[in-house]
């Protein structure tokens, strides 16, 4: 009896010690890095080369700054004819966006995957130009005629503020794809006599209520500067 | 996690409440509101028998109506509409001479045309005694805007 109880405690000893090693396998540090990630907006060329309208390009960029912040900057260039049924009108300008994502997404060790929530704060300078308009009638009795006047309005900015919801993948090495959707909320805009801002660089298609939504699918590089051990 | 799920939900709505812009709903170009009045008690509403209302070599657009009021469009291509107004068979002409200022509106709705320095350059009397303009500028269609008394 006695010798048993003796057996069973040197293999409960046993049994421990290899758990320990077991555990010191697992903590193991693990590196990530850091560093800042550049990249562009893969839909806006491919829109342009689809719609002769539109014409646009978009560079994104971020920088981890802790484990799960990235400060996030967009900067890109638009040019897009909208026709609407009584109107048509060309938009041309710049636009910058900074901010942050918060990554929420819990990765694996060795993973640097990110699904993230963003704040951006925008602003563009742009011009608009009235190509042409049809005064609006109701009835048939006399149709007007499609005026152009060409009316350029210069000069014009507009700064708003965007929530964003995306996700970025690492696909080979230091090779990410990224798709984000934002809410962009106009703060204020400086418009145009006897028109208004119905579409802004890089916050779309201005809604009734100053709302709007962005796409983009981004290509981005990782160019690492330093890397952090994790525990 | 679950109370950060309702917070973006909250945001996800107040930012994504767009109000509907593509249907014109607000009020466009107005027409030209004419009332009748009676010629003798000049503040007396008179109906007027049997009229008709045509612009200048185009289709009618009142055929033998009795009414106290009518409400015209002006052409937008020119400075100026001339109207025929037949009652009982008696036709009286009317040039309208105006400036044309187009003002936007939205983006569903695009520019309407607003009417100023509305004036009557010529009129025949054969059943109109007199003409009178309340408003030279024609911006909305809430109240006449010229008095015929016959």
């Amino acid at each position: 009896m006695r010798k048993q109880h003796i057996f069973i405690y040197f293999i409960s000893i046993l049994f421990t010690i290899s758990v320990n090693s077991q555990e010191k396998i697992d903590t193991v540090k693990t590196k990530e890095s850091y560093g800042i990630r550049i990249g562009l907006d893969i839909s806006k060329p491919i829109t342009s080369f689809l719609d002769n309208n539109t014409n646009g390009y978009e560079f994104v960029g971020d920088i981890r700054v802790f484990k799960n912040y990235y400060a996030a900057v967009e900067l890109g260039f638009t040019d897009k004819t909208t026709i609407e049924d009584y109107l048509n009108f060309t938009t041309k300008g710049s636009y910058f966006k900074a901010g942050f994502n918060y990554n929420v997404y819990k990765n694996w060790k060795g993973m640097n995957n990110e699904i993230y929530i963003g704040l951006r704060y925008g602003l563009s300078f742009f011009n608009q130009t009235l190509n042409s308009y049809t005064p609006h009638v109701k009835g048939t009795y006399f149709t007007p005629n499609t005026l152009e006047p060409n009316t350029e309005f210069n000069d014009l900015t507009a700064q708003w503020v965007e929530i964003v919801f995306g996700m970025k993948v690492e696909t080979f090495k230091n090779l990410y794809l990224g798709v984000s959707v934002s809410f962009n909320n106009m703060l204020n805009t400086k418009e145009p006599e006897n028109f208004k801002n119905l579409y802004v660089p890089g916050f779309n298609r201005v809604f009734l209520n100053n709302a709007g939504v962005g796409f983009n699918y981004t290509l981005s590089y990782l160019i690492p500067i330093f890397k952090k051990e994790e525990k | 996690m679950k109370k950060n799920y309702a917070i973006i939900f909250v945001f996800l709505f107040t930012f994504l409440s767009c109000e509907k812009d593509d249907i014109c709903v607000e009020s466009t170009t107005p027409n030209l509101i004419i009332k009748f009045y009676d010629n003798d008690d000049q503040t007396v509403v008179k109906q007027i028998t049997e009229l008709t209302v045509w612009a200048d070599s185009k289709d009618s657009i009142y055929v033998n109506k009795s009414l106290d009021s009518i409400s015209i469009p002006l052409n937008l291509n020119e400075n100026f509409t001339k109207y025929i107004l037949e009652s009982n068979t008696i036709k009286d002409t009317i040039k309208f001479t105006y400036s044309r200022n187009d003002i936007f509106v939205s983006r569903s709705c695009g520019y309407k045309t607003i009417f100023e320095n509305f004036q009557i350059e010529s009129n025949t009397t054969n059943w109109i005694k007199n003409i009178s303009i309340i408003n030279s500028t024609i911006d909305n269609e809430k109240a006449a805007h010229i008095y015929i008394f016959h």
